[in-house]
């Protein structure tokens, strides 16, 4: 039963990726035409080297062979060499996805950490300041532009604390600290971006734990749990959480994606060296080959995480039954 | 007499809406005797569940602004929330409406239903599984070492109820309240379940408050019933007495209102005219005065009491009150 | 996320074949509109959102009464004044360009983006949603694949990739982002005619021989029409957020014209010199979009009653 749900759900997957990353190679096709970045402009290549560099690298087969080859090998575990300095396009991916997994894992565990206890309190203490502090925090964290809040935190954390000479946290350079550097160093860099990602979280899944919780309050098993005679703590934590998180668990399988896209913007802003950073830098320099590659395991990302949301949401309600 | 084991008096709650305060149980007063079962008749929203709930002191988000709860001596209106916590569950047990809702979906039945015990009695997972499972087993669940095992899901409405009539009896309380625990099943499962809670009712004892709107469920049941109307008591006594004679219009009516076999000549039914009052703003008088057959101008002045009528039984009608029997109409 | 449907019904009368009985009474639309009016949240969060409109639109005669400065007037004297130094209210850039004229202007490049995108995300999002839901079949399992692979990529990707393809001005900019948006706006509206398609009064109009376009048009949209209206204007704060982003990363609007994302990726070199230049444009964005949103849930608690949290 669950096996062959899994083989359909992938089987549906399977088609959205090739849809996925046909669309990429088209508009990266229409992007940059058959331009290749650093032997078309090179004064030092004769045409004719650049005629066999071009052929070399398949750049003059129509996109739809290039796209079967690139394919094929990708089935084959191989996705290509960078077109900026020929390294494997593996190598890269493999380099700053634990960079990316560091800091999302971090974010998205404070996000929970710090959601959970806020939404029940919130929905405990319906109506109180508590809850309306809540409210007005997590609105805001709707409209705050995530870029901005990075770059405040640097200007508070950083700019300003080094000008007034006290300790300060640095804003970029993560480079180094994977360089080997100690634990502190990467600890130190890590915090604000991992704040400025898990405030996010934190806003949208306080919210929803707290409706989530609201509701479930108000199902007659709670009333069966208090007629018990248990007390109010065992009520709300053993029989209402464990209910009210379930829809959570989707919320975070939905985010996983984010590991390569929603960090894309703070990885840039804190110059964290992670997967989302080099999609944006690869994809301004035309390596399409970097592009497709990380395009391709981002969306495999999306189909994990859904699949992988939907499994747990199995596991937690026993209510649900694949078929 | 022997001394009460449950008794309310003067009971008060109160729920504070929009519109206004409501008075959902305005001054209930009645007894519980071990063994017994007491049959809590009224159309929804005249304060029947509101009283059980009282009881428990689950009656939130509403208050109880008066009166007590005698039971074993305390008054459970006034003792600390770990004292009646040690209540609930253990002593007074309680049965929902719905047991579609009322079993929590992401646990076992079997954990469940041990649930109170391991509460209560401190018992460990294993042996409240085991006294689950022989509860299960005696309220008719068939293989119930197995069905233990189930998601509330996996049970069918009726085996839910019975589950929770297990829930309820596994720490022998000595009082079961059932509020409205036929209303959501079908009719056939209905009979079950309802001579199930006789056969629970003579076998451990356990005195039960059975709350319906159902008429034909007390009659068979219960050998007292009160009838409950805008949160108050508008009549009470013993269920044959009762049902042979009303002593209040809106009890008269109701039993216009259902089919009867052993009537003597077949009247036509004749449901109640009107409309179940608004709690917020209650008619002045006797509240059922808009919808009663028999009123006189008294009735819409002042409230009657709860009164002594005929040798058995109490009625709030000045009607009765005053000698007239209530006929024909 | 359901749509209104339901409650449009509760108000319909049974089963007609006139198109008075196609569409949600007017009593919803009018209580819908009272619902919303007593929001004052909600309707002080729309105003603020009409204001800035206003302010996007008199860019030109503000620039040139209110703050005597042009948004690209380059003046060396004046390099990242303080708020208030020489007659700039909120200071000057790296260029001595005046910080409220740039924003003021600026306006125009986020307000009339997020607009046009929300106008193309549902123009798009209506025709293939009601295709789908109408025509069902084939056309409807290509079209929903085809949703679900857009909205499989990861958005930014596609943004970046089609930025780099286009450079993209204002028009186009808003094209790229609606690229995604009209997907989960066609699933919307799908769902919604899917439901609505079942009753009666469809049956009844198909069987009368009504033409495919005049049932679309003149029967179901207006029963769209409420999700249609809560998704737009929930829409606009992100559409507002994500257009930011863009520009911060350089591939949205480009300098030397002022957007509220772009003054920010130039301020970011000049921390050390000036915060308030960081400070301005963010804190800008954030109450434009926080208008949006609060004005959005008033929308939608106003017209879909059932999804009120």
């Amino acid at each position: 039963m669950l096996a062959k749900y899994v083989a359909r759900r992938f089987l549906a997957s399977l088609i959205v990726v090739l849809g996925v990353t046909a669309i990429t190679l088209a508009l990266m096709k229409t992007t940059s035409g058959s331009y290749v970045p650093g032997i078309d402009l090179n004064p030092a290549l004769r045409p004719e080297d650049i005629a066999r560099l071009r052929t070399q690298l398949g750049l003059d087969e129509p996109p739809q062979v290039w796209y079967a080859t690139w394919l094929w090998n990708v089935i084959h575990g191989d996705f290509g060499r960078s077109m900026i300095d020929g390294s494997r396009v593996t190598d890269h991916i493999f380099e700053r996805l634990p960079n990316t997994l560091e800091l999302t894992a971090t974010a998205i565990v404070i996000g929970v950490l710090v959601a959970v206890p806020l939404g029940v309190i919130g929905a405990l203490r319906r109506g109180s300041k508590a809850d309306h502090g809540l409210t007005v925090v997590s609105v805001a964290g709707f409209a705050v532009p995530q870029f901005w809040m990075g770059l405040m935190l640097i200007l508070i954390f950083s700019v300003t604390l080094e000008q007034h000479g006290l300790p300060w946290l640095p804003s970029s350079g993560a480079f180094s600290a994977f360089q080997g550097g100690d634990l502190l160093d990467r600890v130190q860099h890590l915090i604000l971006p991992a704040t400025v990602l898990s405030f996010f979280y934190t806003s949208t899944w306080s919210r929803f734990i707290r409706s989530s919780m609201l509701e479930v309050l108000s199902q007659d098993y709670i009333r069966t749990a208090r007629a018990k005679g248990m007390s109010e703590r065992r009520v709300v934590y053993l029989h209402g959480l464990r209910n009210a998180l379930i829809p959570l668990i989707t919320l975070i399988g939905l985010e996983l994606p984010g590991l390569v896209s929603g960090g894309l913007v703070v990885e840039v802003v804190f110059g964290w060296p992670g997967i989302g950073k080099l999609a944006f830098e690869r994809a301004l320099q035309y390596d399409y080959t970097t592009v497709m590659g990380v395009t391709f395991f981002a969306t495999l990302l999306v189909i994990a995480g859904n699949l992988l949301a939907d499994l747990l949401y199995g596991v937690l309600d026993p209510r649900i039954r694949y078929g | 007499m022997t001394q009460p084991l449950l008794e309310v008096s003067d009971l008060h709650t109160v729920f504070s809406t929009k519109e206004g305060m409501v008075k959902a149980v305005d001054g209930v007063s009645f007894e519980l005797h071990a063994g017994e079962t007491l049959g809590i008749v009224g159309e929804s929203g005249c304060g029947k569940s509101v009283t059980a709930l009282s009881i428990m002191r689950l009656q939130r988000p509403g208050r109880i602004v008066g009166g007590k709860v005698m039971f074993k001596g305390q008054d459970l209106t006034r003792v600390s929330e770990y004292e009646m916590r040690e209540v609930r569950g253990k002593e007074i047990a309680m049965i929902f409406q719905d047991p579609m809702t009322s079993l929590n979906p992401v646990y076992r039945v079997g954990w469940q239903v041990g649930e109170p015990t391991r509460l209560h009695g401190g018992w460990d997972a294993k042996k409240a599984l085991s006294s689950a499972v022989t509860m299960l087993a005696r309220v008719g669940i068939p293989s119930a070492a197995a069905r233990a095992k189930d998601y509330p899901h996996q049970f069918s409405g009726g085996m839910r109820q019975r589950a929770m009539i297990a829930m309820g009896l596994t720490t022998t309380p000595e009082v079961l309240i059932a509020d409205e625990p036929t209303t959501a099943l079908d009719v056939t499962i209905q009979a079950q379940i309802l001579d199930l809670l006789r056969d629970v009712n003579r076998e451990f004892g356990t005195a039960t408050i059975l709350i319906t709107h159902n008429l034909g469920v007390v009659a068979g049941m219960c050998q007292r019933l009160i009838v409950m109307y805008a949160g108050k008591i508008v009549e009470a006594g013993p269920t044959t007495d009762v049902f042979a004679n009303p002593k209040h219009p809106y009890t008269w009516s109701l039993l216009r209102s259902i089919p009867r076999l052993d009537a003597e000549r077949h009247e036509p039914l004749k449901p109640i005219e009107g409309l179940p009052p608004n709690l917020v703003d209650l008619p002045a008088g006797c509240s059922f005065h808009p919808r009663c057959v028999f009123k006189v101008d008294r009735c819409s002045r002042d409230t009657p009491a709860l009164l002594q009528v005929g040798d058995t039984q109490r009625s709030a009608c000045w009607v009765t009150q005053s000698g007239t029997e209530l006929k024909g109409a | 996320m359901i749509g209104p449907s339901r409650v449009a019904e509760l108000e319909m009368p049974a089963a007609g074949i006139e198109t008075g009985a196609a569409r949600p009474a007017q009593s919803y639309w009018n209580e819908s509109w009272e619902r919303l009016r007593g929001n004052r949240l909600g309707v002080a969060a729309g105003l603020l959102i009409v204001v800035l409109a206003l302010v996007a639109v008199m860019a030109p005669l503000l620039s040139a009464v209110l703050t005597h400065a042009q948004p690209q007037t380059i003046d060396l004297d004046s390099t990242f004044a303080r708020p208030g130094a020489g007659g700039h209210l909120l200071g000057a850039d790296e260029l001595g360009r005046d910080t409220l004229t740039r924003l003021i202007w600026g306006a125009r490049v986020s307000l009339g983006v997020a607009f046009l995108t929300v106008a193309m995300s549902l123009t798009v999002g209506t025709a293939v949603g009601m295709m789908a839901g109408y025509y069902g079949g084939w056309l409807d399992d290509v079209l929903m694949r085809f949703v679900d692979m857009v909205l499989a990529i990861p958005a930014i990707f596609l943004f970046i990739l089609m930025s780099i393809l286009i450079r993209p001005n204002a028009i186009t900019l808003a094209a790229i982002v609606a690229s995604v948006g009209w997907g989960s706006v066609a699933r919307l509206v799908r769902g919604e005619v899917l439901s609505v398609k079942q009753r009666d009064f469809i049956l009844a109009t198909r069987s009368i021989g009504a033409r495919d376009s005049r049932l679309m048009l003149r029967h179901l949209l207006p029963n769209v029409l409420p999700v249609l209206i809560v998704a737009a204007s929930l829409g606009v704060g992100q559409i507002i957020l994500v257009e930011a982003a863009l520009d911060f990363l350089g591939l949205g609007i480009q300098p030397p014209t002022p957007s509220w994302g772009n003054m920010l990726t130039n301020a970011q070199s000049y921390f050390f010199r000036s915060g308030s230049l960081v400070a301005f444009p963010g804190i800008t964005i954030f109450i434009t979009v926080l208008a949006s949103n609060i004005f959005g849930n008033a929308v939608r608690d106003a017209f879909d009653p059932r999804l009120k949290s």
